[in-house]
Formats: C-alpha cells, sequence, structure tokens
C-alpha cells in the first residue's frame, strides 16, 4: 500500500476526531453551560455552596479557559467528573463499556453470520419461494422498530411465558462467579441479543443478496461453470468472494455503531450498557459524561471508517489510485 | 455428495449452533437458578426502582434514591415516628435542654458499635456536626451551619446553637465514623467513593453495580437490633412498566414511582398492594413578581387582582381528575412539610376557586378590558396586550396536560399566552433572569418547613446573576420576612405552627403561587413475601423512599417466604425452552435439507 495513501487517511481520520472534540464541547455550551442550579434546587444550598460546585466541575471560568482546561485534561485521558456521581467519566464510561459490547456485538455477530447465509441461499435462487419468504420477511425486520420488537418480547417471553428476566445483566445482587455467572447473564442477554439481532438481519439480507445478483450474471460466473464446476463450488469459489465487498464494509462501519449500543433495547431490559449511560446523562444533564460518550462514538465510527479505507485500498488497489 | 453435505452444514451450522447455543445456555442457566434457591438462602426483599445512586457519599449525593441508602446506612441521633414525625430517641436515649433553649445535652446508648465493631462514641457525633459544619457538607451544613458540639464524655455530647433553633432537639443529621471519614480535606471528601459500607443504621451497603442494583445487608450492630429480613436489594429497571411486570410475577417484592398508567391496573393484580402516599410534594404555577429587578415581566402581574382573577380562572379539580388521575392532593396553600400539622385550615369561602365570572369580573373592574376587540384583554393604558409568556419542563410528563388546560382556562377569560418550553436547566436561567411571566414547576419540602419557607424572602431573590436565589417567583414582602424572623426563633411549637401558617394565609391571599396539586409517591408492594410496611406518615404517606424510612426495619417474611429475586424459572418455562430448541432445530434440519434437494435437482 502507498505510503501517502495511508498517511493521508490517517491525518484525515486525526482531523476529524479534533473537529469532533470542539463541536463536542461547545455545542453542550450552546443552550446552557451552568446546570448547578437546576441541579440543585430545593436542597437548602448557600450560594458559597454553590460556588464550590461550580469550581469543583471546572464550571468557574470563562468559556474558554473551560475548553483549554478541558483539551489539556482530555490529553491526558481525564474526561472530568461526572456532576451527577462525581466519579470520573472515564470510570463511568468504562463500567458501561462491557456490557455495550457484550450485547450488541453477539446481536451484531448473529445477525451479520445469519443474515449472509440467508442473503446467499436468497440470491443464488432468485425469486424462488425462499428468496421470495426471506425477502420478505427481511424487509419487514428490517423496518419494524427495536423499541416495539423488544415491548412484544418483553411482554410475550418474559411476562406472559416467564422464559427470561424482565432485564438487568444478571440477577440483582447475585454473587455468582466463573460459569454460573456467565449462564446468569446469558439468560438475561438472551432476549435483547435476540430482539436487536432481528433488528439488524435484514439489512445483511438485502445487502448479501443483492450484491450476489450483481455477480450471478458476470462472464466470469458462466467461464467457470463452463468449465464443468459444480454449482456449489461456482457459488462458494467464485461468486460469494466477490459479492462480499458490501458486506465487509457495512459490517465494519456496523462494528462502528457497536459501542452507541442501542439506547431503545438498552432502556427497554434495563441493560447498563452505553444506550443507558447516555440516557441517564441526558436526563442528569450531565455533561461531562455526554461529552465523554459522544467522543467515544465518534472516535469508535472514525476508527471503523478508517480501517475500512484501508481495507478497501488492501482488496482494490484501484481505491489507492483514486 | 459428501463434500455438498459439509457445504450445506457450514450454511445453516451457524444458524443452527446460535439457536441451540441460546437454548442450552437458557435452559442451563434456568437449572442454575432453581439450583440456587435453596432453603438456607438469605431473606431477601427486592426492590425495584427506576432511579440509581447518584453518590452513596453522604456529603456529595443528592438523589431521593441515595437518602433512601442513606436513612437505612446512618442512624441519626433522634428518630422520627412512622405516624406523624414526632421526635423519638435514636443514637441518643435522651436529652437535657439549658441554656434557653440553647444547648442540649445528648446521652448515647450503652455499646453502641459501627457495622465493622469499633466502638461509636459521642467523639463520632462531634466529628459529624462540627466538620459538616466547617466543610459545608451539602446534607448536613443546612442544620449543622449554627451548631457546636462538644463531647462531654463517651456517651455524652452536648450541642450548642449560636442561635435559637426551633429544629432542636431534632438532630437528625446522619452520624458518619470518624474512623473512616476523618482526616479528608474539603475537596476529597467530596469525591470519595463511600463504598465502606461502615454505618450504624439497620442495614450497610455490601454492594454497588452501577445502573444494575445496590445491596444492603442487616446490620446486627444497629441499636434496635438486627432487623428481620437479611438484606436488602434495590434493583434498577429503566423499564418502569418491565419494573410493574416484574413486580406481579414475582421477581421484585415492592417497587418504587409506578408509571400513573399503570397504577389502577396493579391495584387489580393478585397478591399486590398499590399505595399512593403524599410527602408534600407539589406541582405550582408561579407568577413574576419582579421583586429582584431583573428582567421583564409582565407589569399586569403587579396588580393582586390580576393574581387573583388568574387563580380564579383555573379549575383545580379539574387538574387532579384529569392529570394526576386523583392520585395526591389538590392544592390549596403553599406545602411547606410533609407533615400536615403546618398547614393553615382555610375555608372555602375563603379559598380563590374556580370562578370564571369573578375572574372576569376582577378584571373588568381593574380596567383590563378588550378594546380592539380581538378577543385579549389589554392594559388599563391601552398600552399592552394581556399575553403572558408561559413557561414549562420538557422533563415533566405532565406539562403538556396542564398547559393544555391552563391556557385554555386564561383564553376563556381573555388572557392570551405564549408557551414556551425548556429543560431545567435553561428554565433555572430564564428564571433566574426574571425574563417570564408564568411558569409551571414544582417543589419537595423536608420535614421541617423553615427551609421552604426561606425560599421566599426577600432574601432569595435573585438580584444578580451571579448569585441566584431560590425565590422564583421574585416576590418580596416585608410582613413574610418579619414572620419568617419570629418562627426561625420560636422554640415553642405550637406557637411557632400558627405563626407559620399565618405565613401560609399571606402567602395565599398574595397568589404569586397557585398550587396546583400535591403529588403522590406511587408504589406497589406484593402481599404474599413480607407483612410491616409502615406508611410515614400515618394514612397518607408512603411506605418506601419516606423521610426516615422506617418500613425496612418493621418488615418481617411471611412464613418461609421471601427472597427469589427472579433467576429460577418453573417447569412449564423449561419445557417450553426445550420444545423451543426442537422447533428451532427442526427447522434448521428442514432447510438444510430444502437445500440439498433442490441443489440436487438442478445438478
Amino acid at each position: 500500500m502507498r505510503p501517502r495513501f495511508v498517511v493521508g487517511k490517517v491525518v484525515g481520520a486525526f482531523s476529524t476526531l479534533v473537529f469532533v472534540v470542539v463541536v463536542n464541547f461547545f455545542l453542550f455550551r450552546v443552550v446552557n453551560d451552568d446546570p448547578v442550579e437546576s441541579l440543585f434546587r430545593g436542597r437548602n444550598l448557600s450560594i458559597a455552596q454553590k460556588d464550590r460546585l461550580r469550581e469543583q466541575f471546572n464550571l468557574d471560568g470563562s468559556r474558554l479557559e473551560q475548553f483549554i482546561a478541558y483539551v489539556r485534561e482530555l490529553v491526558r485521558g481525564n474526561l472530568g467528573l461526572s456532576l451527577l456521581s462525581k466519579r470520573p467519566v472515564t470510570t463511568e464510561i468504562r463500567e458501561a463499556l462491557w456490557p455495550t459490547i457484550l450485547l450488541v456485538g453477539v446481536a451484531t455477530t448473529m445477525a451479520m453470520v445469519i443474515g449472509v447465509v440467508v442473503g446467499i441461499h436468497a440470491g443464488w435462487r432468485r425469486r424462488s419461494t425462499f428468496d421470495l419468504t426471506s425477502t420478505t420477511v427481511s424487509m419487514f425486520t428490517y423496518s419494524v422498530p427495536d423499541f416495539w420488537l423488544g415491548m412484544l418480547f418483553l411482554g410475550l417471553f418474559s411476562v406472559n411465558l416467564g422464559i427470561f428476566p424482565t432485564g438487568g445483566l444478571e440477577d440483582a445482587g447475585s454473587t455468582a462467579t466463573g460459569l454460573a455467572k456467565l449462564l446468569d447473564q446469558a439468560h438475561h442477554m438472551a432476549l435483547p441479543a435476540i430482539v436487536l439481532a432481528i433488528a439488524y438481519v435484514g439489512e445483511y439480507v438485502i445487502v448479501m443478496r443483492s450484491s450476489l445478483l450483481d455477480t450471478v450474471s458476470e462472464d466470469y460466473l458462466q467461464l467457470a461453470r463452463a468449465k464443468g464446476l459444480r454449482d456449489a463450488d461456482v457459488r462458494r469459489k467464485h461468486a460469494v468472494p466477490n459479492a462480499l465487498l458490501p458486506v465487509v464494509s457495512l459490517s465494519a462501519l456496523n462494528f462502528g455503531f457497536v459501542l452507541s449500543g442501542s439506547i431503545a433495547v438498552e432502556s427497554i431490559f434495563s441493560w447498563p450498557g452505553l444506550g443507558q449511560a447516555t440516557l441517564e446523562a441526558i436526563r442528569g444533564p450531565d455533561f461531562p459524561v455526554l461529552q465523554g460518550l459522544f467522543l467515544l462514538f465518534s472516535a469508535a465510527l472514525i476508527l471503523a471508517n478508517l480501517v475500512v479505507d484501508l481495507v478497501y485500498g488492501l482488496l482494490d488497489p484501484r481505491v489507492q489510485a483514486q | 455428495m459428501a463434500r455438498r453435505g459439509v457445504v450445506a452444514g457450514l450454511m445453516v451450522g451457524p444458524l443452527a449452533a446460535l439457536a441451540v447455543g441460546f437454548g442450552g445456555l437458557a435452559a442451563i442457566s434456568a437449572g442454575a437458578g432453581l439450583a440456587s434457591a435453596g432453603s438456607d438462602a438469605p431473606i431477601t426483599l427486592t426492590v425495584g426502582v427506576i432511579q440509581d445512586l447518584d453518590s452513596p457519599n453522604v456529603t456529595a449525593g443528592y438523589l431521593v434514591s441515595s437518602y433512601e441508602l442513606w436513612n437505612l446506612q446512618y442512624a441519626t441521633l433522634t428518630d422520627k415516628a412512622a405516624a406523624d414525625f414526632a421526635v423519638t430517641p435514636g443514637l441518643a436515649e435522651s436529652w437535657e435542654v439549658s441554656d434557653g433553649g440553647l444547648t442540649y445535652t445528648y446521652k448515647l446508648r450503652d455499646g453502641l458499635t459501627w457495622s465493622d465493631g469499633k466502638p461509636l462514641t459521642a467523639a463520632d457525633v462531634a466529628f459529624t456536626i462540627n466538620t459538616s459544619r466547617d466543610q459545608a457538607w451539602l446534607n448536613h451544613s443546612a442544620t449543622t451551619a449554627n451548631l457546636e458540639a462538644t463531647v462531654i464524655d463517651d456517651r455524652t455530647v452536648k450541642i450548642t446553637s449560636s442561635v435559637p433553633d426551633p429544629k432542636l432537639p431534632v438532630m437528625d443529621v446522619y452520624i458518619l465514623p470518624e474512623h473512616v471519614w476523618g482526616g479528608f480535606t474539603v475537596d476529597e471528601i467530596s469525591t470519595y467513593a463511600a463504598l465502606d459500607g461502615v454505618g450504624s443504621g439497620p442495614f450497610t451497603l455490601t454492594e454497588w453495580k452501577s445502573g444494575q442494583s445496590w445491596t444492603m445487608k442487616a446490620n446486627p450492630s444497629f441499636w434496635r437490633g438486627a432487623p428481620a429480613i437479611d438484606q436488602v436489594i434495590f434493583r434498577v429497571f429503566t423499564n418502569p412498566d418491565a419494573m410493574v411486570a416484574a413486580l406481579k410475577k414475582g421477581e421484585i417484592d415492592a417497587a418504587n414511582d409506578i408509571p400513573s398508567s399503570a397504577f389502577e391496573g396493579l391495584k387489580a393484580a393478585a397478591d399486590v398492594e398499590a399505595v399512593f402516599g403524599t410527602q408534600g410534594g407539589f406541582t405550582e404555577l408561579a407568577m413574576n413578581g419582579m421583586a429582584g429587578g431583573l428582567g421583564d415581566g409582565h407589569p399586569a402581574l403587579l396588580d393582586l387582582n390580576v393574581r387573583h382573577a388568574i387563580a380564579r380562572a383555573i379549575d383545580k379539580g379539574a387538574l387532579f381528575d384529569r392529570v394526576i388521575l386523583g392520585l395526591g392532593k389538590p392544592g390549596i396553600a403553599l406545602s411547606v412539610s410533609p407533615d400536615p400539622a403546618w398547614q393553615p385550615d382555610i375555608p372555602v369561602a375563603e379559598q380563590y376557586t374556580y370562578d370564571p365570572v369573578e375572574a372576569n369580573r376582577l378584571l373588568d373592574e381593574g380596567g383590563y378590558l378588550d378594546t380592539n376587540g380581538d378577543g385579549v384583554r389589554e392594559m388599563p393604558d391601552g398600552s399592552q396586550e394581556l399575553v403572558f409568556r408561559y413557561a414549562e419542563r420538557s422533563e415533566s410528563e405532565n406539562s403538556a396536560a396542564i398547559r393544555e388546560l391552563i391556557t385554555g382556562w386564561l383564553d376563556a377569560v381573555g388572557i392570551g399566552s405564549t408557551v414556551d418550553v425548556y429543560d431545567d436547566t435553561q428554565l433555572t436561567d430564564v428564571i433566574g433572569s426574571g425574563e417570564y411571566d408564568l411558569f409551571v414547576w414544582g417543589w419537595t419540602p423536608f420535614v421541617d418547613p423553615d427551609p421552604m419557607l426561606s425560599y421566599f424572602t426577600c432574601a432569595q431573590v435573585t438580584t444578580s446573576m451571579d448569585a441566584v436565589g431560590y425565590n422564583d417567583a421574585n416576590w418580596c414582602d416585608a410582613r413574610y420576612d418579619e414572620l419568617y424572623t419570629a418562627q426561625n426563633q420560636e422554640l415553642d411549637r405550637a406557637k411557632r405552627i400558627g405563626i407559620v401558617q399565618d405565613m401560609l394565609r399571606l402567602f395565599y391571599d398574595e397568589s404569586t403561587y397557585v398550587v396546583l396539586f400535591e403529588d403522590a409517591n406511587l408504589q406497589a408492594y406484593r402481599t404474599d413475601r413480607f407483612e410491616g410496611w409502615t406508611r410515614q406518615p400515618a394514612a397518607t404517606g408512603p411506605v418506601l423512599f419516606t423521610n426516615s424510612s422506617p418500613t425496612y426495619v418493621n418488615l418481617k417474611p411471611i412464613g418461609a417466604g421471601g427472597g427469589d429475586d427472579g433467576g429460577g424459572l418453573g417447569t412449564g418455562a423449561l419445557v417450553a425452552i426445550i420444545a423451543g430448541g426442537v422447533i428451532i432445530l427442526g427447522v434448521g434440519g428442514s432447510l438444510a435439507m430444502r437445500s440439498r434437494s433442490s441443489r440436487d435437482d438442478r445438478e
């Protein structure tokens, strides 16, 4: 790969990140930058106490001073203190990170594997019953709102059938470790993961199917058949590898979105991940936590984009030439 | 053929593996759940909440959920009766007053210890009072600002107030262990994680999983003896409807903050008791009194008759029935305490009840007439239309309903309005700077009426945005201030109640606030697990998240009940899981077969 191409992409990604840091900071301060009064309404605090809180939250200087202090601390890896818990924002985010990676990661993987397999079968046998059924179902699940599906599943499987718990990462107050803990978490994760997977799967089916359809009429497939290759080999060795490219980029970008989680599904299933943390921070409002979360989400997406760009350059040299 | 079989397996394999994997995990974990529900499991009360702790640190947190934690973890010198908030002995078994009511000498119970076994002495009490005053702790300093505590001996502490303080002998500040909390600077103490779990109350914190739950275990060293239940788990739900479902299912034993839409349905549920309890919290329509000299409030609001006309235009009965669905109390005078003893009795004849005819008469008489025929009245000098800026909170679920009703009623008496919706931070700013005419918000008072009363003194009016006060109606009246000072130093409770009621009548007549209704805490608990649920105050208060949380100590398990918090599944569920797994496998298998046969056809 050409060094100039790589450097160009990395610099581009970094500049986007810097832009995000600046916008992120000022965006939350456009409306109002002093939540101390509203947070402590009716708490009978003296004016001196409120001033001390402002100082503690780095809200006492001018906007520019606050920004410089923010960037200085950011470089040191310090995202400030949560206005609600007064714990470091990095701690708040770290605690919510793993549940989200677990849930959305599992759901995305399930959706991707199932979507690709179904998409290949549908595209290879166009207009078959399987194709018609899977395309219709995919369009349906793709357009169904995940929060609605979540409520439906919760009502059916958790409340009526009683198979799954009503939410959470594990049994409240659980002290289980090892395998018992893993099983407990799987039991809690099943419903939200299935809902998310259903919500995501349609996209993969449709993209995989249409991409495969594009390659079906290519000459090289005719040639492969003319050589006497079996149908399955034509599909597996010649059609699918070429049709996978759009799915690769879709997957990479979707994994960039993994961190931002699913606010709706996490909230319905009381899943203590980043989506729930975002919701709580908006309710606060807890600006430092919101800033930290937005920065993380942006950084994840920028990184995913960068990876896609570089991988594309590697897979298809024409991209580098452009 | 063998090769094609492998390919087909590769295609269908992931589907089947995932399905079986999930089914299997769920089934095994269900089995694990059943196995773990043994007879020696601790007696556990599980409470569903929708608000997580903000901080377990009593010098930093401020959410209601954290107060429930501290109520359980930290005993106080004096306690409050569940029925009526009357002062009762707590860590102190007795007290004596001297020095004309300025000094109280408290005698601690014999043999008090912290939950970690260290002795609890007068030094801990003095440390808490003096340090909270010096370091201005958030949740202590309003009580301890004028106090000085001196250790007489291990069991005796003398507390002196620099001014006559009618709150004494009530000492409801959370006493902290000096051996844990001593030695912090003012900055260190507010960021201390406070997960030590050392306390003197009935339960102490053992674990907090942020966003999920917090667990408190019974404290055998509690001065009233160990509670009858072994642990309390507060489980956080972000979906209130799921919390209600969990209560019905029996995953949890009680729930706070039930959505009003689900409340009626819960009343009919088996083994569930739904209660609504008021604690003095209310929602008001405030009018800009402009006493701070900031902003640009509408001049008509300075006219008492206009304020009365607005009050007369509002149908509080309709708000009570249609907005809060009858779950609470209709609003009359300002509510300053969960204890109804402080409320004045205002006869109906003297109330500004709903009467649009009277509202129209007051406005007509004042010269506010609609001279240009546009349906909206003008100022008597014709300079300005009677159109008010109405501000509301985006955070409140009732805002829209209240606004629709109130602006409609105002319109009916010839008063126009323009509506602005703000989040709490913005609205606080708008109010502080006086750039509003009307707004709807609410307060929740402390047990002692002093803080709530203080918010409407002239000293709390905002005159500069550098020092925003609590007086959000920008209303100032010398008569009120005089009465405030009098009640603030009146040590005779009966006399003080008289003064406070005079203040509230004055405030009611001035109508700078129209109290729309008193909100209720909507709660529910299962009746088949525990008994002893205690309302505070009696008959009208809630059972959980009350001022001093007496329920937890009074609860006793019914029979062998209590403790199953939802891990275990029934046999029916297991059968359903296995059946589901078989169906998924069947579907996957037939897919594979179909796939193979169609390929054979084509080749």
